[in-house]
C-alpha cells in the first residue's frame, strides 16, 4: 500500500504557519474531555499550555457530528452526562455564563416490555416509586429507602473519591472502616451487581431495569470487587444530563477557557512520539515533523499507546511495558443505530410519559434475557435473536441538533463484543437492519416512510473515529479489579505522575476511569501544577475536602 | 450573570462573521457572534459523516493566501497550517486525454502537458499571468479582492480602478480597455489554444469566481483562477482548520461565540439596528442581545433584509431590489465519494502518478459546448436535464488525501467535493426540491461517467456517497440563500461598486448601525477574509473601531469625504 504523501515544500513564502519548533510549559496529547480539563486548569494557572489533537475537532467522546448527512447532527459518543452534579470544573469555571446548559429531565430511564408495560426511573424518586409500584409495592417502598442511603454513599464516598488520587487497597479498607457509609461501600464492593440488585428488589422486571442501569457502562454483572459502583450507576441513572447544543459544546467551552488564558489548541496533529532527553520526556513530535517542547507532557492515551508506541521502547519502565502489553480493553462496546425521522419514535406502552424518557430500554422482559445477551457479549458472541438496548430521542430535549424544522434524531444502542465472528465490516448492515426491526416492535412508527436517513456505527467505527478506543473501548480499558482504583493503569502512576520524569497520564485509562467524569484530567492538573510550582487558583469542592478530612487524614 | 450587551453583535459565525469578530475583538471591542449551528465556520467546514472520513461540503481550497488577515490576525498563533500540492489541477476528456497541469510549485509538470497537448505548446493566458510574478501578483489579487469599493460619490474612471493601477505599474503594455469588457470565455477563446484547457479554465473560473460567460467579468474570473493557483494548496486537515484559526483568534481576544443560537430578528428602532433576537430554543440563555455600536450581518443580503430586518423597516422599492438581487451562479450540487482507489483515468496508472496526482480534476473537458450546455441547464432551462448524458455533467473532482493523511484512513480515499453546476432552488422550474428528488439519478449518472473516464471507479471501488444540494445547503447554512456560495450573482451589475447594489457597496445599509459582512458583498465568497478586511475600512471611517498598529488599509482604498480615514493608527 502506498503511504499517503505529505505535500510539497513551497518555494515561496505564502503565509506564516504554526512554527516547526515551539516551546510550552505543558503539552497535552489528546484533546478529549480529560485533556481539555487538565489544559483549562493549567492554562489558567499561568502555564503556557498546548493541546495536541489528532482529529479535526477536539472533544474526543464529546463529539457532535453531522453523522446523518446532510442536516442532522448526533452525539455519536458521549450523550449521558452523569457527573455534572459533582465535577469540580462546573464550579471552577463559569461555563454557564457562556451558554453551556445541561438539561436533566425528570423522566430518565425507562424499560418497555413486550406486553406494553413499562417501568421508569425518574429524577424525583417518588415518581420512580409510583412506577415501580405497578409491579410491586414492596419494591417501590424499599427502592425509595435504599436510594436515600445510596445517595449518601455517592455524596460522601464515591463521588468525592473521583477527584482525588486513589488509595492503596489496604489504606482504603482501613479508611472506609471509619464510617458507616465507608463500611457499606466496602460491603457492596465484595458483592456482584446481580447480588446487589437481587437484594434490593424482588420483581424481575424491576430487577432487569436496575441491573441494566448498574452494568450498562461495563460492570460484569457476575463479578464482585467493583460493587461500590452499583449505587453510583443506579443513582446516576436517575441523574443523567444532556448537554444542550450537543456534547461538543462542553469541549468548546473548555477550549475557550484554554484560549482565553493564552493556551493553544492544535488539531489535525497526530502525535507520533515523545522526545526523551537524559531519561526525561521533554516534548512531543507531530506527524508533520513539528516539534513541541514542554516541561510536562500529559498523555490522555491508554497504556498500549502511551507506553507501547509513543514513548521510545528503551525508556519504558519494565512494569509499564508489562501494563502496555497486557492491558485489557473494555469487555464490551456499543453498536449504535441512528435515525433521522419526520416524527419521533413513539413507544406503545401503558405509560405515555415513557415517550419523554431520556433513555428507553427495550428488548428484555426478564433478567434472564438480559443476562443471556450480556453473557453472549462477554463471550465474544452476538446472538441476534436475543438483543436489546437503550434508545434516546436526542431532539426531544435538544432541537438544535436538527437543521430541518420539526424533524428528529434518535438512536438505539446495544452492547456488543469489541470484535465479532466474521468481523464488524461484514456484519455491519445485517446488525443495523436487525436492530431497526427490533426497535420498531416497540416503536411501530419507525416505518420506512418516517425514516429520512439512517446510519450505524459498530465498535470498529468507534475505533476508526477515535483510535485510542481500541475495539470500541469507550473507557480506554476494562473495568475489573486489576485495572481499577490504584491499579488504573498501574500503582506506579498514582495521581497521573509516572516513573518517567516529565511524563504524566491524564486520560480515561487512569484512575478513576472514563465516561466523562473528569477525574483523570482534574487529578493530573493538580499534580502538574504542584510539580511545576504553579499557583493553584482553584480549591477542591467542599465535599471533596470533607472526604479528604474523613478518609485521608 | 449572562452578559447581554456588547459593542458589536455579529449575525452568523461563518467565514466572514467570525473573521470580522476576530478583527474587532483584536481591536479591543466586545463582540458576540450568534451562530445557528453547533459549530462555526459556515462554508469553511469539514464534516465526518462516516467515522474517519472528512468531506468538504462547500469550500475546499485556500484561495485567500494573499489576504492581509494572515498577518494582521496572526493566524499562525492559532494553529494555521498548510499543505502545498505538487499538482493542483488536471484535465480529462472522454477520448483519452489526461493532462496534469501541476501547480505553481511544480510548473514543469504543466509545461510538459502543454508541450504534449497544446497546439502551440503553450498554456495560453495572453501573457497576463506569466507577466505578473511576485509581488505584482499579490498586488493584483489585493487590488481585485482586498480593496473596498470606492465611495459612491467618487466618480470612477478607468485610472481609478485598483486593478488597472496594478497593470499600469507593472505591465502597462498588457493593459487594454478591451479587458474590461470581455467575458472570461472571450479571453479563453482568444488566448488559450487548446480546447480542454479552455473547459478547465471556464470550470475553474465558475468555481473560483465570476461565471466565465458573464460580460465584463474577465478580470474577476481570471482573478478567481489566480487565487486558486496562488496558494497552491489547502489548509492541513481542510478548510475548517483555517476557520478554527480565525475563531480561536477571536476567542483569544475575548469575542463570545454563541453556538446553537440562531438569530431570528435584527432589532431596529427609529431606523437604527440595536440588537438581535435569538430563536426561543437558542442555547444562549438570554434571547435578546443588544449592540452598543453596530450589528453586523454575516447572512446573505436577502436573508438579512427580507427575513432578519423585515420589510417593515424599508421602502417598497428597496425591498423589491433586494428581492431581485440575482442568486444565479454559485449554487452547487456537491457529491463526496469514499473509494478505495483514486480514479485511474483511461485505466492508465501513469496518467496521474500517485506522488503528483492532481488535486482537482476537470472532466469530461472535451468541448466548450459541454460547458455551455450545463450553463443553459442551470440558468436557462433551470431544471435537471432530461437525459444526463456526458455533455450535461462536466465535473470538478477534488481529492486532498493523497497529500493530507488526516482526511481519511489508510487504504481509502475521499473524492470531495465533486461539484456540478445547478440552479438555485428558488429558480428551479420544477420546484425547489427538484434536485433532491433527482439526487440518486444524478449520482448514478455522474458515477457512470466517472467510471467511463476512469474504469477503476466501478461499484466495488466505491464505498459510500454523500450529497448536499443547494436545497440542503439552505437548511444547513441559513445565511446561504440558494445554497449560493457567493450570495449574489457575480456579474458586472453586481460587482465592486455595484455589489450587490450601489447603495450597499460600502457595506453600510439604509439602517443605521447595520453593516453587511457576507458573501453577497464585494468581492464575494471563497473564504478570503476579504469582506471583513474591506468592511474594517468602513467601520474605522464610522468611528466604530480603532485598530492598533497591526492594521493597514488597502493601497487602493479611497476614503469617504468628510470622514476619518482608515489609516494606520
Amino acid at each position: 500500500m502506498v503511504r499517503k504523501g505529505y505535500g510539497i515544500e513551497p518555494t515561496e513564502h505564502i503565509l506564516d504557519e504554526f512554527p516547526e519548533h515551539s516551546t510550552f510549559d505543558v503539552a497535552i496529547v489528546g484533546g478529549g474531555p480529560n485533556g481539555l480539563i487538565a489544559a483549562a486548569y493549567l492554562a489558567r494557572a499561568g502555564l503556557r499550555t498546548i493541546v495536541v489533537e489528532r482529529r479535526h475537532e477536539v472533544g474526543g467522546g464529546l463529539a457532535t457530528e453531522e453523522t446523518l448527512f446532510p442536516g442532522y447532527y448526533t452525539n455519536p459518543h458521549a450523550v449521558y452526562h452523569m457527573m455534572t452534579d459533582y465535577m469540580p470544573l462546573f464550579r471552577d469555571f463559569d461555563l454557564d455564563a457562556h451558554g453551556l446548559t445541561f438539561v436533566k429531565p425528570n423522566a430518565q430511564t425507562a424499560a418497555v416490555f413486550s406486553d406494553g408495560t413499562s417501568v421508569m426511573l425518574c429524577n424525583q424518586v417518588e415518581d420512580t416509586k409510583d412506577s415501580i409500584a405497578k409491579f410491586s409495592q414492596r419494591d417501590a417502598n424499599r427502592f425509595g429507602k435504599v436510594m436515600r442511603s445510596w445517595r449518601r454513599l455517592v455524596d460522601d464516598v464515591i463521588a468525592p473519591g473521583t477527584y482525588l488520587p486513589p488509595m492503596a487497597p489496604m489504606d482504603m479498607i482501613e479508611a472506609f472502616e471509619r464510617t458507616e457509609n465507608g463500611r457499606e461501600v466496602l460491603r457492596l464492593t465484595e458483592m456482584s451487581p446481580i447480588e446487589i440488585i437481587n437484594e434490593l428488589v424482588e420483581d424481575d422486571r424491576v430487577r432487569m431495569l436496575l441491573l441494566y442501569a448498574a452494568c450498562m457502562w461495563g460492570l460484569n454483572p457476575h463479578e464482585s470487587g467493583l460493587g461500590f459502583l452499583v449505587p453510583l450507576y443506579v443513582d446516576r441513572a436517575a441523574n443523567k444530563a444532556l448537554c444542550y447544543g450537543g456534547s461538543h459544546k462542553l469541549a468548546g467551552s473548555l477550549s475557550r477557557e484554554i484560549l482565553r488564558n493564552g493556551g493553544v489548541v492544535l488539531d489535525n496533529a497526530e502525535v507520533t512520539s515523545f522526545i526523551v532527553e537524559d531519561g526525561r520526556v521533554t516534548g512531543i513530535e507531530v506527524f508533520d515533523g513539528r516539534v513541541i517542547e514542554a516541561k510536562a507532557v500529559l498523555s490522555s492515551l491508554p497504556p498500549p499507546l502511551t507506553f507501547g508506541e509513543l514513548l521510545p521502547a528503551e525508556h519504558v519502565p519494565t512494569e509499564l511495558k508489562r501494563v502496555a502489553d497486557q492491558w485489557e480493553w473494555d469487555d464490551w462496546s456499543f453498536f449504535t443505530l441512528s435515525v433521522a425521522t419526520n416524527e419521533a419514535p413513539r413507544y406503545e406502552t401503558d405509560d405515555p410519559w415513557v415517550n419523554d424518557a431520556f433513555m428507553v430500554v427495550t428488548g428484555f422482559d426478564s433478567t434472564e434475557q438480559l443476562l443471556r445477551h450480556w453473557d453472549n457479549v462477554l463471550a465474544g458472541r452476538l446472538d441476534l435473536d436475543c438483543v436489546g438496548g437503550h434508545a434516546t430521542v436526542e431532539t426531544r430535549y435538544d432541537p438544535t441538533l436538527v437543521r430541518i424544522p420539526g424533524h428528529h434524531v434518535s438512536f438505539l444502542q446495544v452492547h456488543v463484543p469489541g470484535d465479532v465472528e466474521g468481523g464488524w465490516k461484514a456484519r455491519h448492515d445485517e446488525v443495523a437492519e436487525c436492530l431497526l426491526e427490533r426497535w420498531s416492535r416497540y416503536a411501530p412508527n419507525l416505518t420506512p416512510d418516517n425514516i429520512v436517513l439512517s446510519t450505524a456505527e459498530s465498535p470498529l467505527d468507534i475505533e476508526t473515529r477515535l483510535p485510542n478506543m481500541v475495539r470500541g473501548s469507550i473507557k480506554h480499558g476494562a473495568y475489573n479489579a486489576l485495572q481499577m482504583g490504584v491499579f488504573r493503569p498501574h500503582d506506579t502512576c498514582v495521581g497521573g505522575r509516572t516513573p518517567v520524569e516529565g511524563l504524566y497520564l491524564c486520560g480515561a485509562s487512569s484512575y478513576p476511569g472514563g465516561l466523562v467524569i473528569g477525574g483523570p484530567g482534574y487529578i493530573a492538573a493538580n499534580s502538574v501544577a504542584d510539580d511545576l510550582g504553579a499557583q493553584k487558583w482553584w480549591t477542591p469542592p467542599r465535599y471533596v475536602e470533607r472526604y479528604r478530612e474523613t478518609y485521608l487524614s | 450573570m449572562h452578559e447581554e450587551t456588547f459593542d458589536v453583535v455579529v449575525v452568523g459565525g461563518g467565514h466572514n462573521g467570525s473573521t470580522i469578530a476576530a478583527y474587532l475583538a483584536k481591536s479591543g471591542l466586545s463582540v458576540a457572534v450568534c451562530e445557528a449551528r453547533p459549530e462555526c465556520g459556515g462554508g469553511q467546514e469539514n464534516t465526518e459523516p462516516r467515522p474517519g472520513f472528512r468531506i468538504d461540503p462547500h469550500a475546499t481550497y485556500l484561495y485567500g493566501g494573499a489576504a492581509p488577515g494572515f498577518d494582521q490576525l496572526e493566524l499562525w498563533k492559532y494553529g494555521m497550517r498548510m499543505v502545498y500540492y505538487p499538482s493542483m489541477s488536471g484535465v480529462v476528456t472522454l477520448d483519452g486525454v489526461a493532462a496534469n497541469m501541476g501547480s505553481r510549485w511544480r510548473p514543469d509538470i504543466g509545461e510538459a502537458a502543454n508541450r504534449r497537448y497544446s497546439p502551440d505548446g503553450s498554456g495560453g493566458g495572453g501573457g497576463l499571468v506569466e507577466a505578473l510574478p511576485e509581488p505584482a501578483m499579490r498586488e493584483l489579487l489585493r487590488a481585485l479582492f482586498w480593496t473596498p469599493p470606492h465611495p459612491r460619490q467618487h466618480e470612477i474612471d478607468e485610472a481609478d480602478l485598483p486593478w488597472w493601477q496594478v497593470f499600469r505599474k507593472h505591465v502597462p503594455e498588457l493593459w487594454s480597455e478591451r479587458l474590461l469588457d470581455m467575458s472570461y470565455c472571450d479571453f479563453l477563446e482568444e488566448f488559450v489554444p487548446w480546447e480542454p484547457s479552455r473547459v478547465a479554465g471556464a470550470m475553474g473560473a465558475w468555481y473560483c469566481g465570476a461565471h466565465p460567460s458573464w460580460d465584463g467579468m474577465m478580470l474577476p474570473s481570471l482573478g478567481g483562477v489566480m487565487l486558486f493557483g496562488y496558494s497552491g494548496g489547502s489548509p492541513r486537515g481542510g478548510m475548517h482548520t483555517y476557520a478554527h484559526a480565525i475563531i480561536r483568534c477571536a476567542i483569544a481576544h475575548g469575542a463570545r461565540i454563541l453556538t446553537n443560537s440562531p438569530v431570528e430578528e435584527i432589532i431596529v428602532r427609529n431606523g437604527r439596528a440595536i440588537g438581535v433576537r435569538l430563536a426561543a430554543d437558542a442555547s444562549f440563555p438570554e434571547k435578546t442581545i443588544w449592540a452598543r455600536k453596530a450589528v453586523i450581518s454575516g447572512a446573505d443580503v436577502k436573508q438579512t433584509f427580507l427575513h432578519l430586518v423585515g420589510r417593515q423597516h424599508m421602502d417598497a422599492g428597496f425591498a423589491q431590489r433586494i428581492a431581485d438581487v440575482s442568486l444565479k451562479g454559485g449554487s452547487l450540487f456537491v457529491m463526496s465519494v469514499i473509494c478505495r482507489e483514486l480514479p485511474k483515468y483511461h485505466g492508465r496508472d501513469d496518467a496521474f502518478p500517485e506522488d503528483v496526482y492532481p488535486s482537482c480534476v476537470v472532466g469530461p473537458a472535451d468541448s466548450m459546448d459541454f460547458f455551455h450546455t450545463q450553463t443553459r441547464d442551470a440558468y436557462s432551462h433551470k431544471k435537471v436535464p432530461e437525459s444526463l448524458t456526458p455533455e450535461h455533467l462536466t465535473m470538478m473532482i477534488c481529492s486532498h488525501d493523497q497529500y493530507d493523511p488526516t482526511r481519511s484512513p489508510e487504504g481509502y480515499h475521499v473524492l470531495s467535493p465533486i461539484y456540478l453546476e445547478c440552479p438555485p432552488p428558488q429558480y428551479d422550474a420544477e420546484g425547489p426540491e427538484s434536485y433532491n428528488r433527482h439526487k440518486q439519478e444524478i449520482v448514478d449518472a455522474a458515477l457512470a461517467l466517472l467510471e467511463r473516464m476512469a474504469p477503476n471507479m466501478h461499484s466495488d471501488n466505491i464505498v459510500d456517497v454523500f450529497v448536499n444540494t443547494p436545497y440542503d445547503s439552505e437548511f444547513r447554512n441559513a445565511g446561504m440563500s440558494g445554497g449560493n456560495w457567493y450570495g449574489a450573482r457575480q456579474s458586472a451589475d453586481q460587482w465592486f461598486g455595484t455589489r450587490p447594489m450601489p447603495e450597499l457597496a460600502r457595506y453600510r445599509t439604509p439602517i443605521d448601525g447595520l453593516y453587511m459582512c457576507s458573501q453577497s458583498m464585494h468581492p464575494g465568497g471563497l473564504c478570503l477574509m476579504a469582506v471583513p478586511y474591506n468592511l474594517m475600512h468602513i467601520l474605522i471611517e464610522d468611528g466604530i473601531v480603532e485598530p492598533a498598529s497591526w492594521w493597514y488599509p488597502s493601497e487602493w482604498y479611497v476614503p469617504e469625504k468628510g470622514r476619518p480615514k482608515a489609516e494606520v493608527a
